[in-house]
């Protein structure tokens, strides 16, 4: 039986939760992750096609690149450089900005939940959308581009940056979802602070680029950094390696600290529907 | 959640599991290489004892046929110094020697005489490099139905060659030698030896290379004790190069820690970009420092590199240089 009784904060992120997991799967927003993450997946499978007949993917001064290597720059480059914020940021921005523009909000508000379960009920099922595209397309990646009599000596560098793959998603993500809550135009800041404050400060010397994520990000990826450009010559020139420690300890605070002050900003702030 | 839902999330799942549980079981299992190629490296590992912590190899054949060394050709050893060893031996370097496979064992620090192996592929007048050998001494003998040339020595450091197989030749001291005929009929060699061989699985297309633990190379370095204190703690190195037209090779070591790792990528990678600025002007030096690439990840470190034509040049030039003063 229905009752008016407000659900429990548990309870309601869970209901939300199953609710938006196969509304986000099913999302025009899903195509463009579809079509983010099968980039990796088709460059692997050209590498893996090269191979077969004979032919090196990638060489550097003549002498072919190992599959491992090639996966590595793969998780810089595409993965940790482009894909995890730029997800974090689509989804996370959206996570209360697609009820407003739809107007829906109206409906989720209205029910006896608070309005912060919402918020994490949305959080939640966006992390598990993500990781549930992200990590098999780097598992199907790693097994195409590294040969099997390698496994035994890079598998756990693999389990490092799956892990440090659902870190990311989920930092970026609590980050955005507080951008998306408290300012007016999330994607642009959102952007801005992605490819431009942390790409710009992380090349230069100081303590700026600690208040970054990609900066203890960076620290635990377990793959030299590529050096094929000006910026990230500089990049890998003044990147600095705080402890495991500290890393996490930072990394986890974001997430937490972000996502508790976007179910904040949620259950205070006032909607006003355009008409 | 819908059905489709649910196929989709039991199908990343999966996805997720199967790789896992496979890097799981290749991690705890230890494949060994040859589940998923063949042995790598050449025949001639077969004869390297198990316990060899460096292993060399160098593809003569290609290395004499190279452009590079048709370059550097008439700064070798006069034809008339070829000619009486020849003449000797009956054996021409250019013409009969294919590969030769050089590995020390792990003793090398207490006893470097007695350590090292070479094993020479090629095309020899067996008969008549005994003949000789008798002249100077040395004694001929069967050992597991080989053939031995043993010439004994007073310290008891006796120096043998067995010809082991038609076309290849084991040299060095005489229990090494026989070691060699033990480890290629008892088959506990080198290629059994995962360590190593995981190593050799990863050269490719080199014509030169070494493998093995860092330890053995560094005691014989003599490097000083203040650098070898802040030397990073490396287990494994492999080195492999390519002669051509030009030298290209890479360089890569394996840390006993990531962070020993981290910290030796961190300082090559501030060497490099230093030598980058360095050699802004001059576009010889400018090629080198840009091929120079620093990769690596987890416990490793790898350093390729490759010798642009303008400083085979130089270098030629330089050469040629110094052998007409020579002359004059």
């Amino acid at each position: 039986m229905t009752t008016g009784a407000r659900m429990s904060f548990t309870t309601a992120a869970r209901r939300v939760f199953d609710l938006s997991l196969g509304e986000m799967l099913w999302s025009r927003r899903t195509i463009f992750m579809a079509l983010v993450v099968a980039g990796p997946v088709l460059l692997a499978l050209i590498a893996r096609g090269v191979e077969v007949f004979g032919m090196s993917a990638l060489r550097v001064n003549g002498r072919p690149v190992p599959g491992f290597s090639i996966f590595g720059v793969m998780i810089w480059s595409l993965y940790l450089f482009f894909i995890v914020p730029v997800l974090g940021l689509f989804y996370g921005t959206a996570l209360m900005a697609d009820e407003v523009e739809d107007k829906t909000i109206t409906y989720l508000f209205t029910r006896p939940v608070a309005r912060g379960a919402v918020l994490v009920g949305k959080y939640l099922a966006y992390l598990a959308c993500t990781i549930l595209v992200v990590l098999p397309s780097v598992m199907i990646v790693y097994f195409m581009l590294v040969p099997f009599s390698q496994l035994p000596s890079t598998f756990g560098n693999l389990v490092i940056d799956l892990g440090l793959l659902a870190l990311g998603l989920a930092v970026y993500g609590a980050l955005f979802a507080f951008v998306g809550a408290f300012f007016k135009r999330p994607l642009l800041i959102g952007l801005v602070y992605t490819f431009g404050f942390q790409q710009t400060v992380l090349a230069l010397p100081g303590s700026l680029k600690q208040f970054t994520v990609a900066f203890y990000m960076n620290a635990l990826v377990p793959h030299v950094m590529p050096s094929d450009g000006v910026s990230s010559l500089l990049q890998s020139m003044f990147k600095e390696n705080p402890p495991l420690w500290v890393c996490l300890f930072w990394l986890f605070a974001i997430l937490a600290g972000f996502l508790y002050l976007a179910t904040r900003v949620v259950e205070r702030k006032e909607y006003i529907l355009e008409q | 959640m819908s059905t489709k839902t649910r196929y989709f999330v039991a199908i990343s799942g999966a996805i997720l599991a199967i790789g896992l549980g496979t890097g799981l079981v290749a991690s705890y299992m230890g494949f060994p290489v040859s589940v998923f190629s063949t042995a790598a490296g050449p025949d001639e590992l077969q004869y390297v004892p198990a316990d060899a912590a460096v292993v060399a190899y160098a593809n003569i054949r290609e290395v004499m046929n190279s452009d590079l060394r048709q370059r550097f050709k008439d700064i070798g050893p006069t034809t008339d110094q070829k000619n009486e060893f020849e003449e000797k031996t009956g054996l021409d370097f250019e013409e009969d020697i294919d590969s030769v496979v050089l590995a020390v064992t792990g003793s090398v620090a207490n006893q470097p005489q007695k350590s090292f192996l070479v094993l020479g592929k090629g095309r020899y007048d067996a008969a008549r490099l005994e003949a000789l050998a008798i002249e100077h001494g040395a004694q001929a003998t069967d050992y597991q139905g080989k053939r031995l040339l043993t010439h004994l020595e007073n310290d008891g450091d006796d120096v043998a060659v067995g010809f082991v197989e038609a076309d290849l030749v084991a040299f060095g001291n005489l229990a090494m030698v026989k070691a060699s005929i033990d480890a290629r009929r008892e088959n506990r060699n080198i290629v059994s030896n995962n360590d190593m061989m995981k190593l050799v699985n990863e050269l490719d297309n080199s014509n030169a290379w070494a493998v093995g633990r860092f330890d053995a190379i560094a005691q014989q370095a003599n490097l000083p004790s203040e650098v070898q204190a802040y030397m990073p703690q490396i287990t494994w190195f492999s080195a492999a190069g390519h002669i051509n037209g030009g030298v290209s090779g890479q360089f890569k070591a394996e840390a006993k820690d990531e962070q020993s790792a981290q910290n030796l990528r961190d300082v090559l990678g501030g060497f490099l970009a230093m030598a980058r600025m360095q050699a802004a002007n001059k576009p010889a030096l400018q090629q080198l420092a840009d091929s120079m690439i620093l990769s690596g990840d987890g416990k490793t470190v790898a350093l390729s590199f490759s010798i642009p034509t303008e400083v085979l040049d130089v270098l030629e030039s330089l050469a040629k240089g110094r052998q007409g003063v020579v002359q004059q």
